[in-house]
């Protein structure tokens, strides 16, 4: 654990999260979240859990991505907030 | 005061991620966004678990020489507490099922009210 | 409505920071969860499954059944996905 990096990383992370629902665009919204999921990741991996990092770069950034676009694929990219 | 805030800083970072996550649950009327905020409300909760089983210079939870130093005893101190991270990798896996099944009741309500805002389903059912 | 959601989520937030404040600051060695139950996971581990990764060792050896279970999570969560997703032959149902 390194303090200064562990808050550089959380600082994008919590930017990550506020444009992933503040922005209009549904897909934009998927890919952001996305990015935050690889961020969190990396903040994993800094705290020593390793594993935990493995899993959530495969699984949550991975496969919680495609099921995201695929979803937003069958219905529509239009948000009204 | 300084060790204070230094000791707490990243758990308030993490409220706040929380936070974050439950005002999109609550106060959003898309329901992607709804599941985008859960998402970030998961992963929150898992980071916290994940941030308590931090050890001021230890290392993995992997043993480097474990096959040379058989009969060596080894110290507690100096390996990160590996009990969060094993319930954490099963709170992934479960996260990715609830997302996946919430996703496709989304896609269902999609396709009987040709809308996702949660207020327009409700004046269609009314 | 916006003005009372944003009420709700600053006074749960405040509530939780409330509560970080008798808790064990960060990576500190003798914090209660770290005194507990893990120490007879990191210095049994290699004695008793031959497993250096401690994750993997109480992933699948210690805790093997709570990992069954997570499949059966899985499982279900295949089946309703299926269930839901599925062409529905005569328009209803």
């Amino acid at each position: 654990m390194i303090p200064a990096f562990d808050l550089v990383i959380l600082i994008f992370v919590v930017i990550c999260a506020i444009a992933a629902i503040t922005v209009k665009d549904l897909l934009s919204a998927v890919m952001i979240l996305g990015a935050y999921s690889f961020f969190m990741c990396l903040m994993w991996a800094e705290m020593g859990a390793v594993d935990v990092a493995f899993t959530e770069a495969s699984v949550s950034a991975g496969i919680g991505t495609v099921l995201l676009i695929a979803a937003v694929y069958r219905t529509t990219r239009r948000s009204k907030d | 005061m300084v060790d204070f805030i230094v000791g707490k800083y990243n758990y308030w970072i993490y409220i706040v991620l929380m936070m974050i996550g439950f005002y999109a649950m609550i106060g959003k009327k898309n329901l992607i966004k709804k599941i985008i905020g859960m998402n970030i409300f998961q992963t929150a909760i898992i980071l916290f678990y994940v941030s308590i089983g931090c050890k001021k210079g230890a290392t993995l939870p992997i043993l480097g020489h474990a096959h040379g130093h058989a009969g060596q005893a080894i110290q507690t101190s100096a390996y990160i507490n590996p009990l969060p991270h094993v319930l954490m990798l099963t709170a992934i896996v479960v996260m990715v099922a609830t997302l996946g099944v919430a996703l496709a009741i989304g896609i269902m309500i999609y396709l009987k009210y040709n809308t996702l805002e949660e207020d327009e389903i409700l004046k269609a059912v009314k | 409505m916006k003005i009372l959601n944003l009420i709700v989520v600053v006074i749960t937030g405040a509530i939780l920071i409330y509560g970080t404040m008798d808790m064990p600051g960060w990576g500190d060695p003798d914090s209660p969860a770290s005194l507990h139950v893990s120490p007879r996971y990191i210095t049994k581990t290699m004695e008793e499954t031959a497993t250096p990764n401690m994750v993997t060792s109480v992933l699948a050896d210690y805790r093997a059944y709570d990992t069954l279970g997570e499949t059966t999570v899985i499982f279900t969560a295949g089946m309703a996905c299926i269930l839901l997703l599925r062409k529905r032959r005569n328009g209803h149902g």
